[in-house]
């Protein structure tokens, strides 16, 4: 049973990819860059919805996270002169390493205790980075993942090759996390947040359970990260600001906070809003004030009606009202 | 309703999909980018909103200012000046994203002004300027890093080094407190690191050096540095800090009443923005700073006149400060630059024109500009002033003394640069 919806998994991962290489290779240089965020946006945003819609705990610090993963990854590219694919299994590893650290702190918080450790973790960690000289200090260090392959041709742009470095590795991490979500992990995850007493009564040790959640969620906000600081290049303290988390979770807000398959909509939400701003913008022929700060005003609006209408996001808000559409044919 | 619920759903999900996916009609290589007949596209991306927007969201309004007063009076060639301005909250993301934006799908013939180190590196990293031709035309920011020419050749500094500022203090210090007890505080970070080397160069031996952590700075921060100081008993303190350090300084010090020489780096030194942080202007009474530009405040100033009443009647009650006029100066510079560039200017033929012709634009500036074929280097130098109780640098003794160095191991030296006249009606000619 579970093989044969594995492998239909697989398939719909591959098509995806498949559909996502002509669309690559269709759009201009702008998109490609912006899908290139897009596919960073779902990685980050879906460490999120595993940590606070599946295992029910609060991160306010997922930025801070995504900087562990981008320094470990250039400082391993930078001074190790490891191969690129090696650099982001050390930012997940890191990340993971530092997430469980995290994490066993977290185990034995909740609610707003949680939210204001992971909240100072997010404001004071980045601006480490100034304490250690090999981290560059404010302007950063470099993070180069080289030009594209030759035998890729001319016309194969730095973008397009960031773009499927990233898509890639997000078709493959969103394909393992919808795995581990649906195994027995993720039943332990989602029963310990709907009821812990009832969770440990049957059996799970949710403290553990807790603490592997908050480590998987880093070790793919580190991934993240380092894709992140491959898309511009650098690393720097200044990228990784509290309003990165505070984006983060709007995203996982909008994609739907308790189901992975919604989180297409928060990364293209966050991708594409300074853009569409700009276009209302000039539309309405707004002053400076108001085109700077329509961007803000836009999520905010979009959060406010996500809550209001669609609270569960609205895939699962979609599937739920199937759900009852079949339950009332059959009776 | 249900259904019609869910189909909205479904087309509000899809037109968010493709609208960012959605691909530019426009071709790719156009004869001259960012050029037509009637305009010419520049773009501007720094921080217009979020905490590190302060005082900088105002260079934009400054250049426009000056832009649309240059559009009044004919443009260049014919051709009116439009500035695309986007903001990049500080953050080296959000600058990549919307310089490329500004490139991919404004298409703009070159940048003007970007702000901050860690943003102009990410951008030099990601979208790479050099690679596609694009000029980057007077970034704000005094790295020296970005001088070297074979790693940035596309892109042209315009404010003095960190390295040429600390050399200059340096050299003023020999000058006039030789055998004095010399304090240093400095942010520990590449800020402060380019102006360690600048003052080693200079040969400076310090008392006491107090570094802080970028974002560490406070009043309670400021009592404590301020006893390293009183215990190594400094004669002078020389501040090469951020606005928010140098204030926290200046007001604790107030409050303590330590009173040494106070010597303020460029960055820390700008009254408006002190004032903004809530300390008194008269804090800075009798503090040394330096700059580049005449003081904002001096209407006998030919720059300052034209460039503050047009200020003045663009942006209503806006003060007129150093930001203001850096942002208006930059605007009138690459005026000439565009218009040195020929009756059809294109990328190329506009980093030509700065790189034969850029030493002898006209600025406000008291100092010369650096710009040749081998250096794209802007300011060279600064004027040494006091300030006056209401916080206006002026010069000492009445006249502009300016000192002009490289950020290498040049000597510092008096200059005897001579500024140009401004151009009939401040327009290029």
């Amino acid at each position: 049973m579970h093989k044969s919806k594995n492998s239909k998994h697989i398939g719909l991962f591959i098509f995806f990819g498949f559909l996502l290489f002509l669309l690559g290779n269709q759009v201009d240089e702008l998109r490609v860059y912006q899908g290139a965020s897009v596919a960073v946006y779902v990685i980050a945003i879906s460490s999120l919805i595993l940590l606070t819609g599946y295992s029910g705990q609060v991160s306010l610090g997922h930025g801070a996270l995504m900087a562990v993963g981008a320094y470990s990854a250039a400082v391993a590219r930078n001074e190790l002169h490891m191969p690129i694919v090696l650099t982001f299994f050390v930012a997940v590893i890191t990340t993971a390493i530092a997430g469980a650290l995290l994490g066993s702190a977290a185990a034995r918080l909740s609610g707003p205790y949680l939210a204001g450790t992971t909240l100072a973790l997010a404001i004071g960690l980045p601006s480490l980075a100034n304490q250690f000289e090999v981290l560059g200090g404010e302007q950063g260090i470099s993070f180069d993942v080289g030009y594209p392959p030759q035998r890729l041709g001319d016309d194969f742009t730095q973008y397009k090759w960031f773009f499927w470095i990233a898509a890639l590795t997000a078709l493959i991490s969103m394909w393992l996390l919808s795995n581990i979500l649906r195994s027995r992990y993720g039943r332990n995850w989602r029963a310990g947040r709907s009821n812990e007493v009832a969770a440990q009564l049957s059996g799970i040790n949710t403290a553990r359970s807790k603490i592997l959640a908050f480590t998987l969620s880093a070790g793919i906000a580190g991934l993240a990260g380092a894709l992140l600081s491959m898309t511009i290049g650098t690393v720097s303290p200044s990228a990784f600001p509290l309003a990165l988390s505070f984006s983060l979770l709007a995203g996982a807000v909008l994609s739907g906070v308790s189901t992975l398959s919604g989180v297409m909509i928060g990364a293209v939400t966050l991708v594409a809003i300074p853009e569409i701003a700009d276009v209302v913008a000039h539309r309405i022929g707004s002053s400076e004030n108001v085109t700077t700060n329509l961007p803000g005003l836009i999520v905010s609006v979009l959060l406010i009606l996500t809550v209001l209408f669609v609270p569960n996001g609205p895939v699962e808000q979609h599937h739920a009202r199937a759900a009852k559409r079949a339950v009332n044919k059959k009776s | 309703m249900k259904a019609m619920n869910r189909q909205k759903l479904i087309s509000v999900s899809t037109v968010l999909a493709v609208a960012s996916l959605v691909a530019t009609a426009i071709p790719a290589h156009a004869a001259h980018v960012g050029v037509s007949r009637s305009q010419i596209k520049l773009g501007m991306t720094l921080p217009m909103t979020g905490a590190a927007s302060l005082g900088y969201n105002k260079i934009p309004g400054a250049a426009k200012a000056y832009f649309d007063y240059l559009n009044a009076n004919g443009g260049v060639n014919g051709r009116k000046i439009t500035l695309i301005v986007k903001d990049d909250r500080y953050v080296p993301t959000e600058a990549v994203a919307r310089t490329n934006e500004l490139i991919l799908k404004d298409k703009v013939m070159a940048l003007l002004a970007p702000l901050g180190t860690a943003n102009v590196k990410a951008v030099a990293s990601s979208v790479n300027p050099a690679r596609r031709g694009v000029p980057v035309l007077f970034i704000n920011t005094g790295f020296s890093g970005f001088a070297d020419i074979k790693k940035y050749p596309t892109t042209y500094t315009i404010l003095p080094s960190y390295v040429m500022e600390a050399k200059i203090m340096g050299e003023y210090i020999k000058e006039n407190f030789a055998g004095k007890k010399i304090g240093l505080l400095y942010q520990d970070d590449d800020f402060g690191i380019d102006a360690l080397a600048g003052f080693k160069t200079a040969g400076v031996n310090f008392a006491v050096t107090v570094g802080y952590a970028s974002g560490s700075q406070s009043a309670a921060a400021a009592a404590g540095w301020i006893t390293k100081f009183k215990a190594a008993k400094a004669d002078v303190v020389i501040l090469f800090a951020v606005s928010s350090a140098t204030s926290a300084m200046l007001g604790t010090a107030a409050v303590l009443k330590y009173a040494p020489q106070w010597m303020l780096g460029s960055v820390g030194g700008d009254a408006t923005t002190i004032k903004l942080t809530g300390v008194p202007a008269g804090v800075l009474y009798n503090a040394i700073g330096f700059s580049s530009v005449p003081a904002t405040t001096d209407l006998n100033d030919e720059y300052i006149k034209l460039f503050s009443d047009l200020y003045a009647k663009a942006v209503p009650g806006s003060p007129f400060d150093l930001n203001v006029l850096l942002g208006m100066n930059s605007a009138f510079m690459t005026a000439q630059a565009l218009k040195a560039a020929g009756a059809n200017p294109k990328r190329k033929s506009l980093m030509a024109a700065i790189d034969s012709k850029g030493a002898t634009f006209a600025s406000s500036a008291l100092v010369p500009t650096g710009y040749s074929k081998t250096s794209h280097v802007g300011l060279t130098g600064y004027w040494v002033g006091k300030y006056s109780p209401t916080g206006d640098l002026a010069p000492i003794g009445g006249t502009y003394v300016t000192y002009t160095t490289d950020s290498g191991t040049g000597a510092v030296v008096k200059s005897t640069y001579k500024r140009p006249a401004m151009p009939a009606k401040g327009l290029p000619n």
